[in-house]
């Protein structure tokens, strides 16, 4: 790192490097524009639908079994996702954005199992929540689905609920990448372990929602019944709920706020570092006026989606 | 380093080329087993598939951790077992069978209204429940089984082009990722070098901020250095309006397939018709984003003769379950009012020999 | 190949590089010298358009390569025209194994599959590394995986190559094991090496062309021997013939050693008066004498001994020390016994053992046999990391893994409340160390030599009376160095103990009293320094090598040496 560490910090006035709260340095590495933006709402939707069945199915309907339902909508997720891919993906990406996603999903990856056992423990959401903060709502999104995938990938992990699980961090990380950009210092971090909070419990919540009748069937008091009423179905699902995966929802919850709260000033200035460094987005390059000096080269740069 | 490691640092061995069956073959088979296990309630059937499956794994899986990761998901088999039986006990439904034991009723407060805990235990919910189970617990145990014998690094390099971008950042964290572990063991034995013994949130915060700072500063070399190396140089920049047109309208269909699926009233057809012509279009898109990305594959692991027999199989066994629950429907599920011992018939027999046929074909063992 | 026209670079704190020409032509190895931050990396970024493509700033002038201007060529658009491969090996890599790391490049490129299975094969041939081939990268020796980035890059079948110091991540050896390649791709490739590197003793002599930066950013390019002679940073056979005057200036100890006959003589003679002299006998050594420097040693070895209570008694002892990592055993019955006012190097081969035995002599490392005792008679294992430390401490190979805080004062405030220390001890060791370094900075931001110093200061905070060090002197410049022997020497000089576990011979050379060198998990030889360094051709420094047999082994000897030879002469 001789002269590296020096040389390239660029980007960034060298005396503004102070704690987090210099403001406007949080970045936007992966661009939503608006064909992207309307892709991902009507992949959020049937993700809705995914979701909810069991609230929205009615009786008599092709999808009323309640264990081929999870797995057929399973792969319907996944193939949304496949398709938000290939929008995301579609005239490329920022090869820094793609590289800090990587390293990133790879730190998620290990805070999974390093975390998993202890009831109801889960770390990832702390990473997802801080980084779809400083780099923006699209990287949010990614970083939430891949992380999922990878650490399902290394564990041996993979099943029908993982289309779920993916689409659901890949939810929250994108509502922590829009929330309020003004917030800096003890609000931010307030504002964000209180989203980490909501967004950890309604995760838990949705997961169990839709696997629901997968996993208790119908042949109880608190199962769910296709074609019922939305409230008399809401009203056993939530006593299923209180009795079975309460605690867990509860530990999410709290270990994401609490974590959010302990590392999160440390874990934003790290982040905010690296982006400061990465110099993402188009317009953060401060080369072409006297570039163009000898004759008149397009302006390319490192970001010329 | 080398001496000074942890244990992590070996986490994971890496099968060398050209051995073991592709991926996605172990995936069709899974896939296919899965299909018959949900177009059966007859537990016989599913005992034997569920046996195949283990026996499958326990012939053709290697040493890495995925496989390792198996015996938890036989674990988690029993375990939805025995939630369902619980549940059923706790606060099953009542119906017109025998009843097996007669548990006294525990009264609950008045606002939780229509929920009886405990009470008659009958045998057909209870036996219900235990199929149920059952069944639920050989779907799982197959996703693990997969899981176990695909290689998911090899699976990621048969990700079509149109991924590719996305797929890299899954290849680089799954790289990354047992390096990262040493990493994590190594900070932690540096900082009890600095007096730093604590445990608890804010000492794991502390272990994790060095790897973390470590793994972005790396992550910038990483970039220049696949930028120096032609990334994405053969993507043609700026995305295009037909694809993501094309994106839209098969995730319309996809919306509208799901909602006829989960609608009553809805025609049979519509949700297949729905979900058929998402993916045509989703795959027609695919492959035109796949023609802006301009690169080749080195080595691509083959799909051969043995690939097609172990996918086969699977396809077999899904036919065989199918076509016999439409040939003999009395053969799909076991009697409950009252309990009778359940029929075995051929279609059964096949399903699961051909679930069993692939540990003789993709023994992959090194 | 490369042409720099009026070539200046800013990132908005003032230019890094002003104004540089310099023409490298077909088939050069030309060396990038200058001082930590004097803008090498700019310079190499900018023969690869990373500057300013990547990494954001602003260039002006023009840079050519192989004909294209990089104003108008993006990184990827030069993958077949410039490789490109940075310090750390495993940083680069994308994928698992070998193979496919190699092909990663041409994937790229979108080469048709045939064609990549034979460049895979080439370039494993030309690298050696075709017995690696399905290895997982992670599983490589660093010198291996080193030599596969360099690879990678090869496949694309670039005429460039542009290294920006890629040994300072690596050990000696396998920093060896690279040079060495690169200097076959020279010489049978034809290739065209552009190459930023601190260890100028392995490769000056290999340099067709050099650039030498001042930390200003100004370059001066030209023939090495020219260029070397008024450079700032410069290896020890280039400033030994800069003390002795030689034209033109001899860039190999062969060369050196040819040239060397007459002040040999005169070396031999000082040395000889010196050790005639009438201070050389007794404990008090004569300053000026040219062994001042060990009887320096000694002598503040002796005081910091009288100074204790009991003199004699050592601080750090251990008894058949074994340890064990799973089947490799890694250190074999071990015995050894550290004195106040000393600095012991531990040298020996990779996988030797050393790291492992310093870890098990700290306390904080697995043991699996044997005792280890510090002077108040207490085993640091067995006493908390919090106590232990304020007798043995150890700097770790990667010093910033000692490092968590955002700022150096932050660390240096934390270092103070975690070793009890006043405040404001930390900061005033730092600086005491390598002066100037900002507080506000964050520690990831500061050069290898400071950050090394950060940690260096924050493991003295609790003022232990032993002091490990492993391998402290990778990826540090000349300056760097130079800075760390000074402080080692007065660590020495307050009496206390330094264990340092290195490869680096030059560093030995200046600094240890006592070498103890380990070969698979035992000592076999425990000898000092001076007997040591003279005796073995491997761990000769280069003065020792070109001036053998006299007994010198630093340009500081051989200058007091001189002195004292002449001294006779004006005397009487």
């Amino acid at each position: 790192m001789t002269g590296r560490g020096r040389e390239g910090s660029a980007g960034g006035p060298r005396n503004g490097r102070r704690g987090i709260d210099s403001p406007g340095v949080d970045a936007r590495a992966v661009p939503i524009g608006r064909r992207l933006g309307l892709t991902l709402a009507v992949a959020s939707l049937l993700g809705v639908l995914a979701f909810g069945w069991p609230l929205l199915v009615g009786e008599g309907a092709v999808l009323s079994d309640a264990t081929s339902a999870p797995l057929v909508l399973g792969l319907v997720v996944a193939a949304a996702l496949a398709v938000l891919g290939v929008g995301f993906g579609d005239g490329g990406i920022d090869v820094k954005a793609i590289a800090v996603l990587g390293l990133l999903t790879a730190i998620g990856a290990i805070l999974r199992p390093l975390a998993a056992g202890t009831g109801g423990i889960e770390t990832v959401f702390v990473l997802i929540v801080l980084g779809a903060r400083v780099f923006g709502p699209g990287f949010g999104f990614l970083l939430g689905t891949t992380t999922l995938l990878a650490s399902a990938l290394l564990t041996g992990g993979v099943g029908p609920w993982l289309p779920f699980q993916m689409l659901g961090a890949g939810w929250v990380g994108l509502g922590a990448g829009l929330l309020p950009r003004r917030a800096r210092g003890v609000g931010e971090l307030a504002m964000l372990a209180g989203y980490g909070a909501l967004a950890a419990l309604g995760f838990g919540v949705l997961l169990n929602l839709s696997f629901w009748p997968f996993l208790l069937g119908t042949a109880t008091e608190i199962s769910f019944v296709a074609g019922d009423p939305v409230a008399e179905n809401v009203r056993r699902f939530v006593l299923y709920s209180l009795t079975t995966s309460l605690p867990w929802d509860l530990g999410r919850l709290i270990t994401t706020a609490a974590g959010i709260a302990v590392a999160g000033y440390a874990v934003l200035a790290t982040l905010r570092r690296a982006a400061r460094r990465a110099a993402f987005g188009p317009p953060a390059e401060p080369v072409p006026p006297r570039l163009t000096t000898a004759g008149a080269p397009p302006p390319t740069g490192p970001a010329d989606r | 380093m080398a001496v000074i490691e942890g244990p992590v640092a070996r986490a994971e061995a890496t099968p060398a080329r050209g051995r073991g069956l592709h991926p996605l073959a172990w995936w069709a088979w899974a896939a296919g087993i899965a299909v018959a296990i949900t177009r059966t309630q007859n537990p016989l059937v599913i005992a034997l598939l569920l046996a195949a499956v283990v026996l499958v794994v326990t012939v053709c899986r290697d040493e890495s951790p995925w496989a390792r990761a198996f015996g938890a998901y036989l674990i988690l088999g029993l375990v939805v077992v025995a939630v369902r039986v619980a549940f059923y006990v706790v606060v099953g439904l009542p119906d017109s069978s025998p009843v097996l034991i007669d548990l006294p009723t525990v009264p609950l407060p008045d606002w939780v209204d229509s929920l009886t805990l405990l009470g008659p235990v009958h045998t057909a919910g209870l036996l219900g429940a235990i199929y149920a189970g059952l069944r639920l617990a050989a779907l799982i145990i197959t996703f693990g089984a997969a899981n176990a014998l695909a290689n998911p690094k090899r699976a990621l390099r048969s990700v079509p082009a149109s991924l590719h971008h996305l797929s890299t950042a899954v290849v680089i964290a799954v790289t990354v990722t047992p390096q990262l572990f040493t990493a994590v063991g190594r900070v932690r034995r540096a900082q009890r070098l600095r007096g730093l013994d604590a445990r608890g949130p804010r000492a794991f915060a502390g272990r994790l901020i060095p790897v973390l700072q470590d793994a972005l500063d790396r992550s910038l070399d990483l970039a220049a250095s696949m930028d120096s190396r032609g990334y994405a140089r053969g993507t043609t920049p700026g995305g295009g309006r037909h694809v993501t047109a094309a994106l839209v309208v098969a995730l319309v269909a996809g919306v509208l397939g799901t909602y006829a699926l989960l609608d009553g009233a809805a025609p049979a057809w519509l949700g297949a018709v729905g979900l058929g012509v998402g993916a045509v279009v989703a795959v027609a898109a695919s492959v035109r984003a796949g023609r802006r990305v301009d690169r080749t594959r080195y080595r691509p692991d083959p799909w051969g003769l043995r690939e097609n027999l172990v996918a086969g199989c699977g396809i077999v066994a899904a036919t065989a379950v199918v076509l016999g629950g439409w040939l003999d429907p009395g053969t799909l599920s076991a009697g409950l009012t009252p309990p009778t011992w359940p029929t075995l018939n051929v279609a059964g027999v096949v399903a699961a020999l051909a679930a069993i046929a692939p540990a003789t074909i993709g023994g992959g063992r090194r | 190949m490369i042409e720099f026209r009026d070539v200046s670079v800013d990132y908005g704190n003032g230019p890094v590089l002003r104004g540089v020409d310099a023409v490298i032509g077909e088939g050069e190895l030309c060396l990038v010298v200058g001082p930590t931050g004097s803008g090498k990396s700019s310079l190499l970024g900018a023969a690869g358009a990373r500057v300013p493509h990547f990494s954001g700033g602003r260039l002006t002038g023009t840079v050519l390569v192989d004909g294209r201007d990089t104003r108008e060529h993006l990184p990827r658009d030069l993958a077949d025209v410039v490789g490109v491969v940075g310090q750390d090996p495993l940083a680069s890599f994308v994928t698992d194994t070998v193979a496919e790391e190699l092909a990663f490049a041409m994937e790229q490129l979108a080469l048709a599959p045939t064609l990549m299975r034979r460049r895979v094969e080439e370039v494993l041939d030309l690298l050696g590394l075709a017995a690696l081939r399905d290895r997982p990268l992670g599983d490589l020796s660093g010198g291996q995986q080193q030599r596969v980035a360099i690879g990678a890059v090869l496949t694309a079948q670039p005429r460039i190559l542009v290294l920006d110091e890629p040994t300072s991540a690596l050990d000696p050896a396998a920093a060896e094991d690279v040079l060495a390649a690169l200097t076959r791709l020279v010489h049978d490739a034809g290739i065209t090496v552009l190459l930023a590197e601190h260890r100028l003793e392995r490769v000056v002599q290999f340099a067709d062309a050099v650039i030498s930066l001042t930390a200003d950013g100004v370059a001066t390019s030209g023939d090495p021997a020219t260029v070397l002679a008024g450079s700032a940073v410069a290896p020890p056979v280039v400033e030994l013939g800069r003390l002795a005057g030689w034209d033109p200036l001899p860039l190999s100890v062969r060369d050196a050693r040819r040239t060397a006959g007459p002040l040999r003589e005169r070396v031999l003679a000082g040395s000889s008066a010196a050790a005639g002299g009438p201070g050389s006998e007794g404990t008090t050594a004569e300053p000026g004498s040219f062994r001042s420097a060990s009887a320096g040693r000694s002598a503040g070895r002796s005081a910091a001994r009288s100074a204790a209570d009991e003199p004699g008694t050592p601080t750090l002892t251990a008894d058949g020390l074994h340890v064990r990592h799973g089947r490799a055993h890694a250190v074999r019955g071990v015995d050894l016994a550290l004195a106040a006012g000393e600095v012991v190097a531990l040298m020996g081969r990779n996988g030797a053992g050393k790291s492992s035995l310093l870890w098990a002599l700290s306390g904080a490392g697995p043991r699996s046999a044997g005792t280890v005792r510090t002077a108040a008679g207490a085993d640091p294992a067995d006493q908390r990391p919090a106590v232990a430390r304020r007798q043995v401490a150890l700097v770790p190979q990667s010093p910033t893994d000692l490092l968590y805080l955002a700022t150096v004062s932050a660390e240096c405030a934390a270092a103070d409340s975690q070793a009890d220390a006043e405040p404001g001890s930390t900061a005033r060791i730092l600086g005491s160390i390598t002066p100037g370094i900002d507080p506000g900075r964050h520690p990831r931001d500061l050069s290898e030599g400071q950050r090394l110093a950060l940690a260096v200061a924050v493991q003295l905070a609790a003022a232990p009376a032993v002091l490990l060090l492993d391998e402290p002197t990778r990826g540090l410049d000349y300056p760097a160095k130079a800075e760390l022997v000074a402080a080692l020497a007065g660590l020495r000089r307050q009496g206390r103990t330094v264990l340092v576990a290195s490869h680096d011979v030059e560093f030995v050379a200046q600094l240890a009293d006592r070498v103890l060198l380990l070969a698979d998990g035992e000592v076999v030889t425990d000898a000092p320094a001076r007997d040591f360094l003279l005796d073995s051709p491997v761990f000769a420094p280069q003065v020792a090598k070109i001036l053998a047999p006299a007994p010198v082994l630093t340009v500081a000897d051989v200058r007091r040496a001189l002195d004292a030879g002449a001294e006779p002469e004006s005397a009487p």
